[in-house]
């Protein structure tokens, strides 16, 4: 058995490795294809839609979906008692003693994070809208559906619904009234998709982590896949309530090979509200 | 364990996709307190979020106690080696897993043993633990005999 | 003579044209089309809809008249064993819940209303065509907006001993003309699939026929086969309206469910 030094050194070494990985990953530009290391297979194409738009499909020989990576954050927290941040986030990410809460926010995101998140609408089966979609686990599919002008969400996770972006250039509404996944209208920058979303309730969590957020929410999501089995997700929060700026977070959501939507109902058996206790003095 | 060996598996864990769970393991479970019983299954709840199953151990006291188990969504076992019938009421098992905050006699389960054929299967639902794909001991491989 | 030949072409184009159905003058506008021919069921390139009420409120067997209101509760419950032909089991489970006000209802805490029954509860549907795979999606405004994923690469069911029973089943799809046919299994039984709690078990199958003869008509006939729960495999149908221009509004069964576990019903939700 290696020494500890040894040891030590190595575990630095595998993590700065795959930090510096994640960090190439993140860096190239959406659309762009790789070129393959020597000796490795070649990196596969990113499919096209028939309008040139980025397809975030497979193939008909291809089937699979995106698995939304549960243990990451939009926040990095770097505490000494915080798990570690997730290897899947963004480089970019804020670490969350620059995220620009106001104090009530901040208090409400300690006491989320010291009671380990027990709290959660989404174990409750709520909807979940913002961020939280795309850490749900169990696979999301994406269908871009041209003659509707529509972009649609399909997460197998709670509560098994259907997200809806529109793409027929409509204008934000100005006085939505709130719901759970708010009013979103998209377009596309190049090869990145573009979302801006208003109307949300504060019934709910706009990530696992527990960032607070308020009805004047309005957020920007970024989605692009810089290869064939990686989507990179940003969102941009501008929620005056809760926070005193704009400010962005996200992660890199892998592509799951063979993955289908299946059979999933929240509301089945759910015994996690009660047994979610948090740390017990 | 050499070196290249240690870089080569902690670079492997990173890769691997974890287990999922739809909830903070770290709210409910302890991961200080791992556990391991034996037992007989007196109850299977096949549903979503989570599978249960319930097994009737035998404590150092001689008194039984009731124990449950959580594993992951019966789609997610099903795509790895379990099926609906994998374990039948009366079964005895082998479980390791991590034991819950609220003192309950409960548990995540993270692999199950059925003692009758020797397979084992991985059953986490837990947050940064992979599914283990399982390994199959003794005479044969596959499923247990239909019944 | 050559009036009667005359009548003879006459007729036989009147009837050529009821055969095709959504061309002859009498029908809506035509029935939509992909660019491969294949039926659209959801609104035409740059339109908006959405499939919103039933002809009928609730599910019944085809040709019996009986009184049931959209909620599916019976004006008279001695009109019980002419809805469908049940087991005897099955028809005192059936007037069970029926004059219990259909309080036992596993859509009050927010269970799918899966099956037929989606398509009689109020918040409307979309019937999608994947882009990309061999897959249909139906999705829902009601309930708590869930869909449902039919296949349509002829795969086959899995063994119900072996996979769990789930609340949507295993859909298998395919094309027949104009028809698109869902034929589904390996359903659980711990939800209603009918709004006035029709019982079913395990052995439920069904068969869907979606067809739509007219761009403002859906056209649903289903067969209920379950030998465990009716002596015999038995039909529905109904029509459905489209609601053109049209958009689903977002509302969840979970909006209301927590204020539901404060009320009379106890136990129901959490």
């Amino acid at each position: 058995m290696a020494s500890r030094s040894v040891r030590k050194r190595c575990a630095v070494a595998a993590v700065a490795a795959a930090a510096v990985a994640a960090a190439v990953l993140s860096l190239l530009p959406a659309g762009a294809q790789p070129a393959a290391e020597p000796g490795e297979p070649a990196a596969k194409p990113i499919p096209r839609n028939a309008d040139g738009t980025v397809s975030f499909a497979g193939t008909k020989d291809d089937v699979g979906n995106w698995e939304g990576p549960p243990g990451t954050s939009l926040a990095n927290n770097v505490s000494a008692d915080a798990l570690a941040p997730n290897r899947l986030n963004l480089p970019t990410n804020l670490s969350v003693a620059d995220v620009p809460f106001q104090p009530w926010a901040r208090e409400l995101y300690d006491q989320r994070q010291a009671t380990f998140t027990k709290d959660d609408p989404h174990t409750r089966c709520k909807p979940s809208g913002g961020a939280r979609l795309f850490h749900t686990p169990y696979g999301f599919e994406i269908l871009q559906l041209a003659d509707a002008q529509e972009i649609m969400f399909l997460p197998v996770g709670s509560p098994h619904s259907w997200r809806v972006v529109h793409m027929d250039g409509r204008a934000l509404p100005e006085n939505p009234a709130p719901s759970w996944y708010g009013m979103s209208v998209g377009r596309w920058e190049g090869d990145t998709l573009v979302i801006d979303t208003v109307g949300f309730n504060e019934r709910f969590w706009i990530s696992r982590e527990g960032v607070p957020h308020t009805a004047q929410l309005r957020t920007t999501e970024r989605i692009s896949r810089p290869r064939f089995e990686q989507l990179r997700y940003e969102i941009t929060i501008d929620d005056p309530g809760a926070y005193t700026k704009p400010w962005s977070g996200g992660w890199n959501i892998p592509w799951s090979a063979g993955n289908e939507p299946f059979d999933y109902l929240c509301q089945d058996n759910n015994l996690d509200p009660a047994r979610m206790v948090g740390p017990q003095e | 364990m050499s070196r290249t060996a240690l870089i080569v598996g902690t670079l492997g864990s990173t890769l691997m996709v974890s287990a999922q769970a739809h909830h903070s393991f770290r709210a409910q479970y302890d991961a200080e307190k791992p556990i391991e019983v034996t037992g007989y299954v007196t109850k299977i709840d096949w549903m979503n979020p989570h599978v249960y199953f319930y097994i009737d151990v035998v404590n150092a006291q001689g008194k039984t106690e009731s124990w449950a188990f959580e594993m992951g969504p019966p789609h997610m076992l099903e795509q790895r080696g379990w099926k609906r019938n994998s374990m039948a009421i009366g079964d005895e098992l082998e479980v390791s897993g991590t034991r819950a905050r609220d003192g309950s006699l409960s548990a995540n389960a993270r692999t199950v043993k059925l003692r009758a054929t020797g397979q084992i299967l991985g059953a986490a639902s837990s947050e940064g633990q992979t599914i283990t794909q399982g390994t199959t001991q003794g005479a044969g491989s596959g499923s247990p005999p239909a019944r | 003579m050559r009036h009667c030949r005359v009548a003879a072409l006459l007729l036989v184009a009147a009837l050529a044209g009821c055969d095709r159905g959504s061309d002859s003058a009498d029908a809506g506008r035509p029935t939509p089309r992909h660019p491969d021919g294949q039926v659209r069921f959801d609104s035409e390139p740059g339109g908006r809809g959405y499939w919103g009420q039933a002809s009928v409120g609730s599910l019944f067997e085809k040709g019996v008249q009986v009184a049931i209101d959209e909620n599916g509760l019976l004006a008279n419950i001695a009109d019980a064993p002419r809805v469908a032909p049940f087991q005897p089991w099955a028809l005192a489970l059936y007037e069970h819940r029926q004059r219990n006000g259909l309080k036992d209802d596993p859509t009050r805490a927010c269970i799918a209303p899966s099956g037929p029954r989606h398509l009689h509860t109020a918040g409307g549907f979309r019937i999608i065509r994947d882009p990309t795979y061999d897959r249909m999606y139906v999705l829902f405004g009601g309930g708590n907006r869930n869909w449902r994923v039919v296949f349509m690469d002829g795969r086959q069911p899995p063994n119900p001993e072996e996979v769990s029973g789930t609340y949507f089943g295993h859909q298998a799809g395919h094309w027949e003309g104009d028809t698109l046919v869902v034929e589904s299994s390996g359903y659980n039984a711990r939800f209603w699939f009918s709004n006035g709690g029709l019982p079913h078990t395990e052995a439920l199958r069904l068969t869907e026929r979606f067809s739509r003869p007219d761009f403002e008509t859906l056209k649903y006939e289903v067969t209920v086969d379950d030998p465990l729960t009716y002596t015999r495999p038995w039909t529905a149908e109904w029509t459905v309206d489209w609601v053109d221009g049209g958009e689903i509004a977002e509302r969840f069964c979970e909006d209301h469910r927590d204020d539901l576990a404060q009320s009379e019903l106890g136990s129901v939700g959490e």
